[in-house]
């Protein structure tokens, strides 16, 4: 018997461990991972450009099984890049759709200097990762404010719903549209930009018409595709800005000005 | 493999307990001479020789099975039936896991105690939903991943004591306790070339008792 109650003491000690796994898919985040995670950062953002007229920002995504690389780029701009605002990672922090590997990076990202915002890839939604990306970053379609440009940020990942979700969303779509009287300037970031195999290309040329409507739309910015591109894919004069993976050690560098942008592709 | 629904885990959890039944039956019968019988004899073998109860591991929170020594005890092979329990997004989940142990060595420790310390194999563990697949799904372009989420492949190792009981005419004749650690393919891709990702990220520690029936 007493053996039986060390035992089960033993078992309990344990349980809150990092070893302790009851699937990999089981959802069950660790107690110090963070929830809403793009929430608590937006607010941070939009505080920190509240009355600023030059934005930079960094985009960074597929960080899938590059951890390395993302610990190697978190520590470079922590120690020696200033000026930037914020970063907006693309996409596909998973390659598998873990619970543990939205963790591993995380940990990483958590830890540089300014907040970070990010958006859903397709291999966040695989297995039960929508489910977990959901808990720690919040909704798959959001938007924020900063200075007179708004971002909005969508799931383009059409390919892994079965037409049970709308990808895009255009209702969501809509809406911001006719909340953006506010802002002067609008983005649009996704991880998978039209014409590529994750997108609902029935509706593509619908979804740039609409995205159109908002106001000054300056460009696109998207993942997915792993290499830098910079395309014109409807011939009508939005740049859809296509930001490499951390694998290749590359990231765009933005700067928002009042009479325009620049940018520049970075490899480190 | 076929998408496995809740008829086949009914099935499945019968298909594991009918033995025992069937056995209860038998026990207080005269000693059957295998020679003799051969039929029974490989009647007799499909009875499982131990039941296993699990705490983590990758293979749910708790998991129970049945299972079979042979080889002069230094192989074992376990059916296990395991529960993950509903978290605020998802719905519970059941899984189940095949298992092959080799027990290398036996150290007796007295008369009742025996150590074993090692044992080591690998385990298959599926997931009963369909929002898991083997094969990519028709939807997506030939080879679109290239890994399967419902299927997962464990290696692992462990260590367990056993006591065994005096009274060898119980239901069980004896009990160990067991501890192990374990990973999986798709945790093992992502260590590989990432040497920020450290053991304790990627292997999972289980506890266990196993009874042994016969």
């Amino acid at each position: 018997m007493v053996r039986f109650l060390y035992y089960f003491l033993f078992l309990f000690l344990f349980i809150s461990c990092d070893l302790i796994d009851y699937h990999p898919y089981d959802g069950r985040l660790s107690s110090d991972t963070e929830t809403g995670i793009n929430k608590t950062n937006i607010e941070k953002i939009e505080s920190i450009c509240h009355d600023k007229d030059t934005i930079r920002f960094i985009m960074i995504s597929d960080t899938q099984r590059a951890y390395d690389e993302t610990e190697d780029f978190v520590n470079l701009f922590n120690s020696s890049i200033n000026n930037v605002d914020f970063i907006l990672h693309g996409g596909d922090f998973a390659d598998f759709g873990l619970k543990k590997e939205f963790e591993w990076a995380h940990r990483i990202l958590s830890k540089l200097k300014v907040p970070y915002v990010s958006l859903i890839g397709n291999h966040d939604i695989i297995g039960n990762g929508e489910q977990v990306f959901k808990k720690m970053y919040g909704e798959e379609n959001f938007s924020f404010i900063v200075g007179d440009v708004k971002f909005i940020c969508l799931n383009t990942n059409a390919l892994e719903y079965d037409y049970s979700n709308p990808i895009p969303d255009f209702n969501f779509l809509y809406k911001e549209i006719a909340d953006s009287i506010s802002s002067k300037r609008t983005i649009v970031a996704m991880h998978a930009p039209p014409g590529n195999e994750q997108f609902n290309n029935n509706v593509k040329e619908v979804f740039q018409a609409v995205i159109k409507m908002f106001p000054s739309l300056l460009f696109c910015l998207h993942g997915h595709e792993h290499n830098f591109k910079v395309r014109d894919i409807f011939n009508d004069g939005v740049l859809y800005y296509g930001c490499t993976t951390m694998q290749k050690r590359g990231y765009y560098l933005f700067t928002l000005t009042p009479d325009g942008y620049t940018y520049e592709e970075i490899e480190y | 493999m076929k998408k496995l629904n809740t008829k086949s885990v009914i099935l499945l959890i019968a298909l594991l307990l009918f033995p025992f039944q069937s056995n209860a039956q038998k026990i207080e019968r005269a000693p059957i001479e295998s020679e003799e019988l051969p039929c029974i004899t490989f009647w007799n073998k499909l009875i499982p020789r131990y039941i296993k109860g699990q705490f983590a591991g990758s293979i749910g929170m708790l998991s129970a099975g049945v299972g079979w020594n042979y080889g002069k005890g230094h192989w074992e092979t376990d059916m296990l039936l395991g529960y993950i329990p509903k978290n605020t997004d998802r719905h519970a989940m059941a899984t189940f896991t095949l298992k092959q142990n080799y027990i290398p060595w036996k150290v007796p420790l007295s008369n009742r105690f025996d150590f074993e310390p090692l044992s080591c194999g690998l385990f298959l563990n599926t997931l009963f939903d369909d929002d898991f697949w083997v094969k990519n799904p028709e939807k997506y372009p030939k080879g679109y991943y290239s890994f399967s989420t419902k299927v997962r492949i464990h290696v692992f190792v462990s260590e367990r004591f056993t006591y065994k009981f005096k009274r060898q005419d119980m239901f069980a004749k004896s009990i160990s306790f067991f501890y192990e650690l374990s990973t999986s393919d798709l945790y093992l891709i992502n260590a590989i070339n990432n040497s920020y990702l450290k053991p304790k990220d990627y292997l999972s520690l289980a506890f266990g008792i196993k009874l042994q029936i016969f």
